[in-house]
């Protein structure tokens, strides 16, 4: 978390007087410091944040007026320099800039650079209530985690911060309704209060008394002081009466099947505006740039936007295939799962994403319309700053291909960093070539040396990986993830579902079931695939079943005349349990349709859903909560999962579009 | 096929009472049901029924494995189905005038319950307590088909 | 992956049909990586540059142009044969360009209008986008194309990757270089959030609303966007254009058009 050193009480609620015309000292004292200032001004029709050289590039005696689809500019009656609300820039375009090169790999040394972030100094002039706690909420995202971002880390803590009250506000404002203002309360260096004729000053941290010292000010006399707290309180008043946001992330959950989902994703054009409008959205995605001569390649880091309809896209198909399912994600996420995941709300209110919707849709009217109130519930609060751990990239040389079926190979890795051997099984890898954006990979088995990833060829970067010849190197961030907490099943009938490629992350698993046996009343495995072609691991299915240790049981769905083995769906092996199903504990994996299906068989004979574990598939781009692709519901598949327990998921699991 | 006489009804309904099918049902229905069908063996790769033939007699696998298969044209012969000890096959001469809805080959030595179509529909339409506990029983058997076929058809696997 | 060497240079034809030639001006105007690109590919067939003609089978076949006249439609196929993978470049050969607006018009009329003789003049009723007619390997979208994703393309063909081209609404690009709303703040026409991206937001960096000429991304939403101009008091006639003007052919800007020409009558 980034916070100021303190000041004390006294120091804080001291307050100064700046005339209108002496605004410019404040610039150049920042300047002075060595700071770049970024602030208001106006350009193209509209109040944007960028670099300030003097107070006369600030919009003084410009005001906005604002309400859904629409922006305007008009000069105002006096001559106030922030006199305006919010604008189409938000401050993360400078805590989290929309490009930035991550990464660069080179061929000839197999070198993954992930440079360290260089940031010179700087000050955010015209911070409002709103963007503070926007920026609150970025810390929680990108700092409160278990992995964190160490590029946002160095923006904002190389971000001096002029918070300005405000004095008007916006028909699209909703900061009441959010508790997030109108009042700044702290996140602030300094803090300006705008009234006629100058500002009341006030010093948030010792480095913004220090600037403070070099104003040249004189105390505020009591109708100053009075003035600066009518005007922020005028603003509370302008707004009317605050939303009933109480228990929202609650109603909201109960209505998934809302049918007014799919009537304002038909006006909704999808252009994801309010996501690159948000102060507070934080999805990303990487593109790879390579140099023609094939030598080094470059990863950028771009903001993505869940409303793409690639957004949640995996081999096997799309999670949030409907317009409908992405609104509602978007919707949902910012106002309810936000809250299971960061310990808030997704927003505070700015309105930015409705005046910026080009087809006027108001997220004020839809959650009115979704979700009434209802009786308010408590949430916790509870967020504690974990320790960085960033994802870097090691490198890991292949030892052997091995080609499973027509279309998936199993790579062994050696040469790996200790970490990787540490993984548990159900545990997964980023794995990437120079040039090939990194993809998530299970771990299917731990060696003395090496790990085993099995890899179907459907993209571009399974495709070159598949392709590789023993020597060759990899990049590998990890090991990421939940695993599958064996000890669950310790004394109980331990079940291994599998269908399909779903055995390999559970071939890890499998193993340490077999190597423990004696610790569990009966250990299974029921493993169906489309064809006997499909199989995986077809040499370790026959090892484990001589080994007397696991009872293996195999079906596929179609088969030739050569075949003598079953055939049927995976479900239908759950016919041959005999045992007291209530001492089951269930591991299960395979395509989600199948997953669904067998989760449903094995409840049906009675096994606990809180015994039976899952795997979920997602696509993802960093492996390490950041950048939003895998989210499902209130979790992140890659930090959360992918490993869940099946009540943990709730009525999540086979939700459609979530 | 061969086939053996039982006299020892006694010992084809503890057989009954071993299979999925046959557990479930009244004593009377298990004691008719073995008075009914004969024990036969059959050897890995016999054919039991023709897709198409008329469907003649009813079974209930004991032991081995039976494979149900569909003829596909230019792709030849396809499993669709494998029938596990415990359950049913050819199930469609509970009906008259069906025709088998597939091949039946026994992919191991097998031994089965076999019960004459005419003897079956004749015995369940005369005794109504038959017809009772067995057709439930039946109907779940093919429900439990249903459920499966509806689930390769949805392709779990497709990518 | 990558060929190695120059002997095993892949071998790339650019081919012509109805068009202004000026996608593959885009590729001459690579300036600086003009001697690079030849120095790794064999450019066999390029017609805007070279007289050298050199028969096929070809590695790559770019294609400018739409399917316009009736010795178009052999043509087509028979480079389809020769090449291993043909991608189409620019509004005309992916959309049926600017000449498919006589998709919606009186064929005959057109041709008396323009031409002194008409009678000299053999071109189909209808101009069609490449794909209508063979398969295409890939799609450079624009009017002109974009020389980054041209690169980009040439550069996965070399690495051996899928080219990574993305299909998100020009809004995209424009929020993420900072380009205030054109529509929101300027009350501009702007066919951004239906468009695909590519062009890095090239017309509303010039404060002009988008024209569309990368067509439509996948998934549009243009209906709701035709209703939204409707709504903000611009004629019919005006929607009309803006979703006619470079790739009115494709899908789902088609059914706007033919719905605002039934309505418009």
């Amino acid at each position: 978390m980034i916070t100021s050193p303190a000041l004390s009480q006294a120091a804080a609620a001291r307050q100064w007087f700046l005339a209108r015309e002496d605004l410019g000292a404040l610039v150049e004292a920042i300047r002075g410091t060595g700071r770049r200032v970024i602030g208001p001004t106006v350009r193209e029709g509209a109040i944007v944040y960028d670099e300030i050289q003097t107070a006369a590039d600030l919009p003084a005696g410009w005001r906005d007026v604002q309400s859904a689809g629409s922006y305007r500019l008009e000069r105002a009656s006096d001559e106030r320099a922030f006199g305006y609300t919010v604008g189409p820039t938000s401050w993360k375009r400078f805590t989290f800039p929309p490009n930035l090169p991550i990464a660069k790999a080179h061929k000839a040394t197999f070198g993954f650079e992930q440079p360290a972030p260089s940031v010179p100094p700087v000050a955010f002039l015209g911070v409002r209530a709103c963007e503070i706690a926007a920026l609150a909420i970025q810390d929680r995202v990108f700092l409160g985690g278990q992995f964190t971002d160490d590029d946002f880390r160095a923006r904002r803590s190389a971000a001096f911060i002029v918070a300005v009250q405000c004095t008007t506000s916006s028909s699209t404002c909703f900061c009441t309704s959010m508790a997030t203002g109108p009042e700044v309360r702290g996140g602030y260096d300094i803090l300006l209060t705008e009234i006629d004729g100058g500002f009341v000053v006030q010093a948030g941290s010792p480095g913004g008394a220090a600037i403070v010292a070099k104003l040249p000010t004189r105390r505020p006399s009591h109708a100053e002081a009075g003035a600066a707290v009518d005007n922020v309180e005028s603003v509370r008043t302008q707004m009317g009466e605050p939303l009933p946001m109480a228990g929202i992330g609650d109603r909201l959950k109960l209505q998934l099947d809302n049918l007014r989902w799919a009537q304002v994703a038909e006006r909704c054009v999808e252009c994801g505006n309010c996501t690159m409008s948000c102060p507070t959205c934080f999805c990303t995605s990487v593109i790879e740039q390579s140099d023609m001569d094939g030598k080094s390649s470059t990863t950028e880091r771009q903001w993505d936007s869940c409303f793409d309809v690639a957004f949640a896209k995996v081999a096997g198909g799309d999670f949030r295939a409907r317009p409908r399912d992405r609104y509602r994600q978007w919707l949902t996420h910012k106002f309810s799962t936000w809250w299971d995941q960061f310990g808030s709300s997704g927003c505070v209110g700015c309105g930015r994403c409705i005046t910026w919707c080009p087809v006027r849709i108001d997220v004020r009217e839809e959650l009115a319309a979704i979700a009434p109130p209802i009786a308010p519930v408590e949430h916790p609060m509870a967020v504690e700053p974990v320790a960085a751990s960033p994802g870097t990239y090691s490198i890991a040389r292949l030892a052997s291909v091995r080609p499973e079926t027509e279309d998936t190979t199993t790579l062994s890795l050696t040469d790996l960093d200790p970490a990787f051997l540490e993984g548990r099984p159900g545990q997964f890898v980023m794995i990437a070539l120079p040039a090939f954006p990194a993809v998530p990979i299970s771990i299917s088995r731990f060696r003395a040396n090496a790990i085993d990833l099995t890899i179907r060829a459907v993209g571009q970067t399974s495709t070159a990986l598949v392709n590789l010849h023993p020597g060759a190197k990899v990049g590998l961030r990890g090991p990421l993830g939940t695993f599958w907490p064996i000890q669950e099943a310790y004394g109980r009938h331990a079940v291994v579902v599998a269908g399909g490629v779903g055995l390999s992350p559970l071939h890890g698993l499998v193993d340490a079931l077999v190597a423990n046996h004696d610790r569990f009343e009966s250990v299974s495995l029921f493993y169906g695939s489309r064809t006997p072609e499909d199989q995986l691991f077809r040499d370790d299915l026959a090892a484990w079943t001589a080994s007397k240790a696991i009872d293996v049981v195999v079906t596929v769905d179609r088969a030739g005349p050569e075949w003598k083995g079953r055939v049927g769906v995976v479900t239908n092996l759950f016919d041959m349990i005999s045992w007291d199903c209530t001492k089951v504990t269930a591991f299960v994996v395979g395509p989600e349709r199948m997953m669904q299906a067998s989760v449903q068989g094995l409840i049906s004979k009675g096994v606990p859903t809180d015994r039976i574990h899952v795997s979920m598939e997602r696509h993802m781009e960093c492996g390490i909560g950041l950048c939003g692709h895998c989210q499902m519901a209130g979790r992140f598949v890659c930090e959360d999962g992918p490993v869940f327990r099946l009540n943990d998921l709730g009525d999540m699991f086979n939700r459609e579009g979530i | 096929m061969h086939a053996r006489a039982m006299d020892d009804y006694a010992a084809v309904i503890a057989m009954l009472n071993h299979t999925w099918f046959g557990a479930e049902l009244s004593p009377e229905t298990q004691e008719r049901l073995a008075r009914l069908g004969e024990i036969q063996d059959f050897e890995a790769d016999e054919v039991i029924l023709h897709e198409g033939d008329a469907a003649k007699e009813m079974g209930i696998l004991i032991s081995g494995r039976l494979a149900l298969r569909t003829l596909v044209p230019e792709r030849g012969p396809v499993t669709i189905l494998s029938v596990e000890p415990g359950d049913i096959f050819g199930w469609s001469a509970v009906l008259a005038d069906t025709q088998a809805q597939s091949t039946v080959v026994a992919t191991e030595s097998s031994q089965a319950l076999v019960i004459e179509g005419i003897q079956l529909r004749a015995a369940l339409k005369e005794d109504h307590a038959l017809a009772a506990s067995l057709y439930p029983r039946v109907l779940k058997a093919v429900a439990r088909r249903l459920r499966a076929t509806r689930l390769q058809l949805l392709d779990l696997f497709a990518r | 992956m990558a060929t190695s060497g120059r002997t095993a240079r892949p071998r790339v034809a650019v081919a012509k049909f109805a068009s202004c030639d000026g996608c593959q001006l885009t590729i001459l105007d690579l300036e600086d990586q003009l001697l690079e690109i030849v120095s790794r590919f064999d450019i066999v067939e390029f017609p805007e540059a070279t007289s050298r003609r050199s028969p096929g089978p070809y590695d790559i076949v770019f294609v400018e142009g739409s399917i316009s006249a009736p010795e178009h439609i052999d043509q087509i196929k028979e480079l389809r044969k020769q090449a291993r993978v043909l991608v189409t470049i620019g509004a005309c050969a992916t959309a049926g360009g600017i000449q498919a607006l006589r998709n919606w018009a009186d064929h005959d009329a057109y041709r008396a209008a323009i031409y002194a003789h008409p009678e000299w003049i053999e071109s189909l009723a209808t101009a069609t986008p490449v794909s209508e007619h063979v398969k295409v390997d890939a799609e450079l979208r624009g009017c002109p194309i974009d020389p980054g994703q041209l690169l980009e393309l040439l550069t996965a063909v070399l690495v051996g990757r899928r080219p990574q081209i993305r299909d998100e609404a020009v809004c995209r690009e424009c929020k993420r270089k900072g380009i205030v709303c054109l529509v929101v703040a300027g009350g501009q026409a702007c066919m951004g959030p239906v468009t695909t991206s590519g062009c890095n937001a090239l017309c509303p960096t010039y404060d002009r609303g988008c024209f569309g000429c990368f067509g439509p991304r996948a998934g549009a939403n243009a209906k709701s966007w035709s209703a939204e101009l409707l709504k903000s008091g611009r004629p019919p006639e005006e929607v009309w254009g803006l979703f006619a003007g470079f790739t009115g052919y494709a899908e789902p800007f088609r059914s706007v058009i033919t719905e605002l020409g039934k309505s418009k009558g």
